[in-house]
């Protein structure tokens, strides 16, 4: 009998999955579509990658744009499309886990600021305004000044700064969605049950503020590649060899004259993850029915 | 009444918050890292230097004692000292600071009609092709990082046609048309990055009041339609892109981070990457508190401006 029902609720799960593609925003499908390519790239390009990412000899430097090389080689003769495509995985894993982790505290500080309230909040959003109140990029570079010279470049300091810049964010949205819930029935009853705030926090909070959190999420995904691409860029975020493409575009400044594609590689298909990302942000949070602010800063 | 307690409150607030960074600021860079004058010296640290460093920084008194210390100093107008120069750090800031007024004086000036005019279009073209055409240039643009936004500019104004210099350097003898030559491609970058950001909310709102039915109104008296737009429709849709302005004006304390140093212009911004490179903690602290001090000053000034604009608050 078991057996029967599993086989009639498959056809029609595919159908509605289907059903709902053909259903969602255009710039959700295009989003998710660049998505892909850009995921397939970063799991499966260190397997074909012509050259190494930091292997030399590769062809003439500054032979400019080729069918061999189509973003060029650098000024070690090192080929630029191979180091892109092993950079891509480097790149999407850090701006994941980065704001992964700041979602994470955002979240948990934000949900119990907002529940608990009282004096426990109003020290707590005093010190994230303050964080908040430090331009983002400054407050990334002081971070990594503080951390010193012995850990520059590593890129769970990298992980950590993204989440730092991101955590304040997001527990200011969190902690609005929390006093938005708090005032639900469902809420004053767990209350009610004798249920401890991180419980509450946990079983009441969470589950309602989730669409809220993965939009937030989203959006900020979509600008961690470029915060990580501008402490690369200004020299205080990965350190070379490393073929991050903030990174590339600052070795690569110095041919700009005689080969601009060695900037614009990397540079490019940076923009373009970040496009992805936006659309699909975009898109998702029209699913929800939430509205976004697209580079949000 | 209401008005005046609530603009007291934001700006005690603000104060608070004043503090608070302060207090991260001095925390992180001098109190977090444990021994401060190793961590500066690094390699080049001998047992005199860091006896002469430490002398410098006061190390020998407590950390809450040099806090209250550099607070009362930043308070009195006192920056203290570069450690790699010697120069007072008031002196260093001086000529960066007002470099890059000018810069985002310029791009501001940029900026309005960089936002104004596109969102005008879309909102009369709105769903046709044109309208489409600017969203999808404008969601590039946003999705672009500033220094690759520079880099292009560069590769268009100086290498393609070559109209202006790849390097923007000035100092206090230039002219002020060395100023222009060298600021455009700055200034253009950061008015492009803001406008974008503004552009796509400003047609949102302009549709909204297009809709709305004293527009309609306006129309069907029979005034010409760009008389429609810019007199009646405009000033209404933007009072909304205040607040954008403001976190525009944010972005643009630490953009010209990037965009100074892509074009070497001396301003304020290479120069807190220059001091974070030397490790020059009194510099590095007068230039983040400044960044920190604008950019809460005009989150400060757009809520003010929201509780002034809010009529349900007046009187009252």
């Amino acid at each position: 009998m078991a057996a029967v029902t599993a086989e009639r609720r498959r056809a029609p799960r595919a159908h509605r999955l289907r059903a709902f593609w053909h259903r969602t925003p255009r710039s959700f499908r295009i989003g998710a579509f660049i998505l892909l390519v850009h995921l397939i790239v970063a799991v499966t390009g260190p397997f074909w990658a012509p050259y190494g990412f930091a292997q030399m000899g590769a062809g003439i430097p500054l032979s400019g744009m080729s069918w061999a090389h189509p973003f060029g080689i650098d000024q070690l003769s090192r080929d630029i499309f191979s180091r892109v495509v092993h950079g891509s995985h480097i790149v999407i894993l850090l701006s994941l886990s980065g704001t992964a982790l700041g979602l994470v505290v955002g979240a948990i500080v934000g949900l119990l600021s907002g529940y608990v309230g009282g004096w426990f909040d109003d020290i707590l959003q005093r010190f994230i305004e303050a964080l908040i109140s430090i331009p983002f990029l400054v407050l990334a570079l002081l971070a990594m000044a503080a951390a010193g010279p012995e850990v520059a470049g590593n890129p769970v300091l990298v992980v950590l700064v993204v989440a730092l810049v991101y955590a304040p964010r997001i527990a200011r949205m969190a902690r609005a969605a929390a006093i938005d819930i708090a005032t639900r029935d469902y809420v004053t009853v767990a209350r009610l049950r004798g249920e401890s705030p991180w419980s509450v926090m946990r079983r009441e909070l969470l589950p309602n503020a989730t669409g809220v959190l993965l939009v937030e999420f989203a959006l900020r995904a979509g600008y961690a590649p470029v915060l990580i691409g501008s402490l690369g860029f200004l020299g205080f975020g990965l350190r070379p060899p490393t073929p991050e493409w903030g990174l590339m575009i600052s070795e690569n400044r110095a041919l700009l004259m005689v080969s601009p594609i060695t900037v614009l590689g990397p540079g490019l298909t940076l923009a373009s993850l970040v496009v992805g990302l936006n659309l699909f942000t975009e898109g998702f949070a029209r699913i929800l029915g939430r509205s976004v602010r697209l580079g949000e800063r | 009444m209401a008005m005046l307690r609530l603009v007291i409150g934001r700006i005690l607030l603000t104060v608070v918050t004043l503090l608070i960074v302060s207090f991260i600021v001095f925390g992180v860079l001098e109190i977090l890292p444990g021994d401060v004058a190793t961590r500066i010296l690094g390699r080049d640290a001998t047992p005199e230097t860091l006896a002469v460093l430490r002398a410098k920084l006061a190390l020998d008194q407590p950390a809450l004692w040099r806090y209250a210390h550099w607070l009362g100093g930043v308070l009195s107008g006192d920056l203290g000292q570069s450690l790699v120069s010697g120069r007072r750090v008031i002196d260093i800031l001086g000529p960066r600071i007002y470099n890059t007024v000018l810069l985002s004086i310029y791009a501001f000036i940029l900026y309005i009609p960089l936002t104004v005019i596109p969102a005008m279009i879309q909102a009369v073209k709105r769903d046709r092709s044109l309208d489409h055409g600017f969203s999808a240039l404008t969601l590039v643009l946003l999705s672009m990082p500033d220094f690759l936004l520079a880099t292009i500019l560069m590769i268009l104004f100086v290498i393609t046609i070559p109209i202006l210099p790849a390097m923007s350097i000035v100092d206090q003898s230039s002219g002020w048309h060395e100023y222009f030559l060298a600021t455009t491609l700055p200034a253009v970058t950061l008015a492009i990055v803001m406008a974008v950001y503004a552009v796509r909310m400003l047609r949102d709102n302009l549709i909204e009041v297009l809709d709305s039915d004293y527009v309609r109104m306006a129309e069907l008296k029979g005034l010409p339609p760009v008389r429609v737009l810019i007199r009646h429709a405009l000033p209404n849709a933007l009072v909304p892109t205040l607040n954008v302005t403001a976190i525009n004006l944010g972005y643009l304390v630490g953009g010209v981070v990037v965009v100074e140093k892509v074009f070497g212009y001396p301003g304020f911004g290479s120069l807190l990457v220059d001091s974070l490179q030397l490790r020059d903690l009194p510099v590095i602290e007068a230039t983040v508190m400044l960044a920190s001090t604008v950019y809460i000053a005009a989150n400060l000034l757009a809520d003010i401006g929201a509780i002034l604009l809010n009529p349900r608050l007046k009187g009252g």
